[in-house]
This record gives structure tokens, C-alpha cells and sequence, in this order.
């Protein structure tokens, strides 16, 4: 029987694979579950993981993996060492009776969403982390440890914790302050209502910019691409190459003194007027 | 180091983007502008130059895009090769790194190949990786702070939760970040050079390839419906303080 492989790495997203079960079953398929993570901590060269991925794959019709930052490198060296089609980032996925992929995702900073199907025989997609819905009850193969491999063509050596904060990308919950926030005290402001509520600080280009943050915490287009749970845009205006990077979100809340900011249009919930002040009153009310 | 590589794609500049009847870009109708992760790629290989070094840049895409980069001479990049070619058109990114491959074997010995991290475009960021898988040499992606180290390079890795100091044998393909460099403008010493220079045209007969293998032909994916309509736009209620930190606590 031909498989539907899924691989995770050292971050596993629990979602995809319960939505890899079921495009198996649609498919037809048998699920075969790779964890990637002990090779993952074992060698900084992606190169030598795909090439040793390839003998794995020989009845693979489908290849589904997170695209962390390292399988988006590990997965396109596969893809093209198989010769078969990549899609990168996908945030759906269908499956027909025989076993043909379609994939959709947004382009053109989600300007436009493209559906795409795969013409080799190995179809293959990662997956924007946190698209698809968990099921703790749900029961999967089980997973199997990929025997770790051995390459110091690149090597790690020195590994800086992003200390205090979560990453971002893998934040339940995430404050983002833009221009608005008008000074680096007001980020630190911003960034200790963040913690105080558990959440990630992100932030828009503009504040990057002006140096209210770093580059690390910036959605976007030119960023990160966050999928939260909630998303807290205070003092960003939603330009569409912020929108990009959080429309992912489960949840949208904008913070903004001016009605017509266009971050409205793509929130959930929204307070007018000025930051500070409601900030101030969130913080006394919790 | 003798020649270091830096791969650049020239991306439409407006917001919006034109399709064809085969969802395909039309690329003629829009302007362009360099993508903005090269430009870092650029700065990092002009960075790195050294007195008998090359800086090569390479790029592939309607022959439009010349003018654009015939402005990269005057920055002081050495060489400039253009893979633009009808055949090449529609490509995927595996053919997209076939062909690039393909070109890189035009150019001659090279220690490294700079890449942006993905295209605004596109942004598959699928690229730098099937680059290095076709070369089979090691690839680096999300790469900031580029420099030289005993036997190679020395670079750092943006991961989710953590930044990571790297070092990579050559050759080797490192992606970079968006801004991690500052592109220079050009000198007027380099202007004046840049006038002797000209950007050289290949097509994919001259970097060995066959029509099957370039461009639409040559893809493995294919787009078979697009919509144009904006995903994300929800429907807002506006709400006080008291409300909001409902929301929060029930996700906390
Ligand atoms: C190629 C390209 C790539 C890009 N990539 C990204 C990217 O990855 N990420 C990104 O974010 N942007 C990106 N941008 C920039 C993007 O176009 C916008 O310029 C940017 O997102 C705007 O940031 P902002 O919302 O913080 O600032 P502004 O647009 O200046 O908005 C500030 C907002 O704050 C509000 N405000 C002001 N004072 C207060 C106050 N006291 N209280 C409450 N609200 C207040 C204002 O009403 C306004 O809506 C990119 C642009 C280009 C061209």
C-alpha cells in the first residue's frame, strides 16, 4: 500500500497529523509517521537529513511535513533530490479517492489564494504550523524516531535562546504593537502587559523600524508568519503585508484611535482610541 | 575566496498583480523592483569580497529586467548573468533551481551562492534549498551575519525559538533574511565603471537545457484555480475594556 509520510521534526504539529489521518483514509493511504527531531539535534546540516531522508520515501505518494524553519530547508532538498512538486507553506489541503493532493495557499501577501496539484508521482507540502485543529484523543501510528545522522558540514556551535519570550511562531497568544506605540518605552510597556498575560510580543515593520523592536518579533510578509490562537494588533494599521504574516490567527483583536485603520476590517474584536489608556484599563481589569 | 554568487529576483512592485489565463503572473504589465531579502544577499557578497575575489549575480526572468540589473555594476558586482528565455517562463521552483543549477554551472568554480530567504512574490523560499540539493553541496537558510571562518563561513540561523552560530564549509548555499544587510549605494568611481560593464543574457540552450526541462514544462506543480478575493476579513464587533479581557482570560 502506498504511504502518506508525514514528517515531523523537532517542533511536531499535532494538527497535521490528525489531518494527515484523515486525508490518508480519504486517500486511501497508510500513514507512516517520521520524527526527524533526534537528527535534527544531532546535525545543523539539513543537507545531509534530506539526503539520508530519500531511502525512507520509496512508497510514499504523499510527503507532508510542519514548514518550521528547518524542514522548509530539509523538505525542498528532498523534493528535488525525488524530483517531485513542492508546495511550500500550505494552510488547506484536500485529498481525492485516488490519492491526488490539492493544495491551496496564499501568495502575493495573501492577496491571492492558489489551489495547486501535483503532477509527480511523490506529491509533497509543508504546512503553515498551526493551520489545522489538534485531537488529544485522536489515535495515530505511532511515531518513529529517525536514526539520527552524522554530518558537521554545518555545524552549531552556540545556540542563544530567545530568553523571556516564547517564539512568536509558536506563541498561544501574541501582542504586536505598531508605529502607534509612538517610543521604545511604550514597547516596554507594551511588552510587560505581554508577560503579564503570558503572551509573545510581536511587532509590525514600521516599529522594527524605528527601532521599537527587534527583528525576530516582526509579522509579516518580510517576517514571521504567526497562527496564534489570539492576536492582539495594537497601533498597527493592517497594512496587507502585515495582514500576511497574522490572518492566520484564530482570534483578531485591534487596538486603534483612528475607526477607518483598515486592521479593523480584519479583526474579530476592536476597541477605538488610544492605546495607553486601554492598555492601563486591561491591566487594572485582570 | 574566489567567486561568490548571489542570486537575485526581480519582483513586480505594486501591491497588485495581474494574472493570465493560466494564473499565470503577467509579467510584462508590471514593473519591477529587486526582492527585498537579495538585497541583503547582494550586500553580504560585496561584503565578503576580497581584492581577487568575483561577485557574480544571477538571475533569472524577462529580459526587462536588464536595466535593473545593470544597476548592480556600479555597487561594484564584478558580473552579471541573466537566464531569460520564453522556455523558461511558468517554472515552479524545481525548475526554477534546475535552471538556476544549471546556470551556476555556466559560471566556474564558486565558494559560495547568496540567496535571499524567499521572494515576495511567490514565497515559497523553496529556492535556496533545491539550489543546494542540485549542486549537492550544504545550504544554510534564514542566515543573518554573514563572515568569513577558518575553513569556511560563519553565519547565524533565525529559528523559532532560538538564534543559532553556525559555520558552513564551502561551498555552500547560505539563504539570508530581509534586512540583515543594508544594501550601499553606489560610488561614482563604480558608476563610471559600471559603464563599460553589461549584463549577459543566456538562454536555456546555452545553459544546456532542453525545453522539457525549463519552465512550465519542466514543473512538477501546477496551479489549477486561484482566488482573488482577500482571505482574513472578519467581521468586527466593536466592544469596551471588560469585554476584551473576557477574550484574553478564555484563551489564557
Ligand atoms: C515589500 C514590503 C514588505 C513589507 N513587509 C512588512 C512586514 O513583514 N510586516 C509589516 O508589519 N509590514 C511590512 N511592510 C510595511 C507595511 O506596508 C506597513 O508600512 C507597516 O505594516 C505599517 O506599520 P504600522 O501599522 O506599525 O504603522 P502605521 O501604518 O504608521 O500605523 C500606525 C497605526 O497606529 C495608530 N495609532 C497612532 N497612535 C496611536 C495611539 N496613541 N493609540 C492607538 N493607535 C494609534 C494609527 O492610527 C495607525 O493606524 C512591508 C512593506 C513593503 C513595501
Amino acid at each position: 500500500m502506498q504511504e502518506l509520510l508525514l514528517i515531523q521534526g523537532t517542533r511536531p504539529d499535532m494538527g497535521l497529523q490528525r489531518k494527515a489521518a484523515q486525508l490518508a483514509e480519504t486517500g486511501k493511504l497508510q500513514l507512516r509517521i517520521l520524527s526527524v527531531a533526534k537528527a535534527e539535534a544531532a546535525t545543523a546540516d539539513d543537507s545531509a537529513i534530506a539526503k539520508g531522508l530519500v531511502a525512507e520515501t520509496n512508497n510514499a505518494r504523499v510527503i507532508l511535513a510542519p514548514a518550521t524553519v528547518r524542514l522548509r530547508c530539509i523538505m525542498p532538498m528532498l523534493a528535488y533530490r525525488l524530483q517531485a512538486g513542492l508546495t511550500a507553506d500550505c494552510t488547506g489541503l484536500e485529498i481525492t479517492e485516488t490519492g491526488q493532493l490539492l493544495q491551496t495557499r496564499p501568495a502575493f501577501g495573501n492577496s491571492l489564494m492558489a489551489t495547486i496539484e501535483t503532477l509527480s508521482a511523490v506529491q509533497m507540502a509543508t504546512v503553515r504550523p498551526g493551520t489545522f485543529p489538534a485531537d488529544p484523543n485522536g489515535e495515530y501510528p505511532q511515531t518513529e524516531e529517525w536514526e539520527a545522522c552524522f554530518s558537521d558540514a554545518v555545524k552549531c556551535i552556540e545556540q542563544q535562546r530567545q530568553t523571556g519570550d516564547q517564539g512568536i511562531t509558536q506563541a498561544k497568544i501574541i501582542v504586536s504593537g505598531g508605529a502607534g506605540i509612538g517610543s521604545k518605552e511604550g514597547f516596554d510597556k507594551l511588552k510587560a502587559f505581554a508577560h503579564k498575560i503570558g503572551a509573545a510580543l510581536g511587532a509590525s515593520r514600521n516599529a522594527v523600524d524605528l527601532g521599537y523592536a527587534p527583528y525576530s518579533a516582526q509579522v509579516g510578509i518580510t517576517g514571521a508568519t504567526v497562527s496564534p490562537r489570539l492576536y492582539i494588533a495594537v497601533g498597527i494599521s493592517g497594512a496587507v503585508q502585515h495582514l500576511a504574516g497574522m490572518s492566520g490567527a484564530e482570534t483578531v483583536i485591534a487596538i486603534n484611535q483612528d475607526p477607518k485603520a483598515p486592521i479593523f476590517q480584519y479583526a474579530d474584536y476592536g476597541i477605538v482610541g488610544d492605546w495607553e489608556t486601554i492598555i492601563n484599563q486591561l491591566e487594572e481589569l485582570l | 575566496m574566489k567567486q561568490i554568487i548571489a542570486c537575485v529576483k526581480l519582483v513586480p512592485a505594486a501591491a497588485e498583480v495581474a494574472l493570465d489565463g493560466q494564473f499565470r503572473l503577467k509579467r510584462d504589465s508590471t514593473s519591477l523592483q529587486l526582492n527585498i531579502a537579495d538585497l541583503s544577499a547582494v550586500e553580504a557578497a560585496l561584503g565578503l569580497k576580497e581584492a581577487d575575489t568575483q561577485v557574480t549575480v544571477l538571475s533569472m526572468g524577462p529580459a526587462k529586467g536588464e536595466a535593473l540589473l545593470q544597476e548592480l555594476f556600479a555597487l561594484g558586482v564584478d558580473r552579471v548573468v541573466l537566464l531569460s528565455d520564453r522556455a523558461l517562463a511558468g517554472a515552479d521552483s524545481l525548475a526554477t533551481a534546475r535552471a538556476l543549477a544549471a546556470g551556476v554551472r555556466c559560471l566556474g568554480e564558486f565558494s559560495c551562492i547568496l540567496c535571499g530567504r524567499r521572494a515576495l512574490d511567490a514565497e515559497t523560499g523553496q529556492i535556496p534549498g533545491q539550489l543546494a540539493a542540485a549542486l549537492d553541496i550544504p545550504a544554510v537558510t534564514n542566515g543573518q551575519q554573514l563572515e568569513k571562518a577558518d575553513n569556511g563561513l560563519s553565519c547565524r540561523r533565525l529559528l523559532e525559538t532560538a538564534v543559532e552560530t553556525l559555520t558552513v564549509e564551502l561551498p555552500c548555499v547560505v539563504s539570508l533574511c530581509e534586512y540583515s544587510y543594508t544594501l550601499r549605494l553606489p560610488s561614482i568611481l563604480g558608476r563610471r565603471r559600471a559603464k563599460d560593464k553589461q549584463v549577459e543574457i543566456l538562454t536555456a540552450a546555452d545553459i544546456g537545457l532542453v525545453a522539457e526541462q525549463c519552465g512550465l514544462q519542466g514543473s512538477k506543480t501546477k496551479v489549477v484555480h486561484v482566488d482573488t478575493k482577500a482571505p482574513g476579513l472578519r467581521k468586527c464587533s466593536y466592544c469596551n475594556p471588560e469585554a476584551l479581557c473576557g477574550i484574553i482570560k478564555g484563551v489564557q
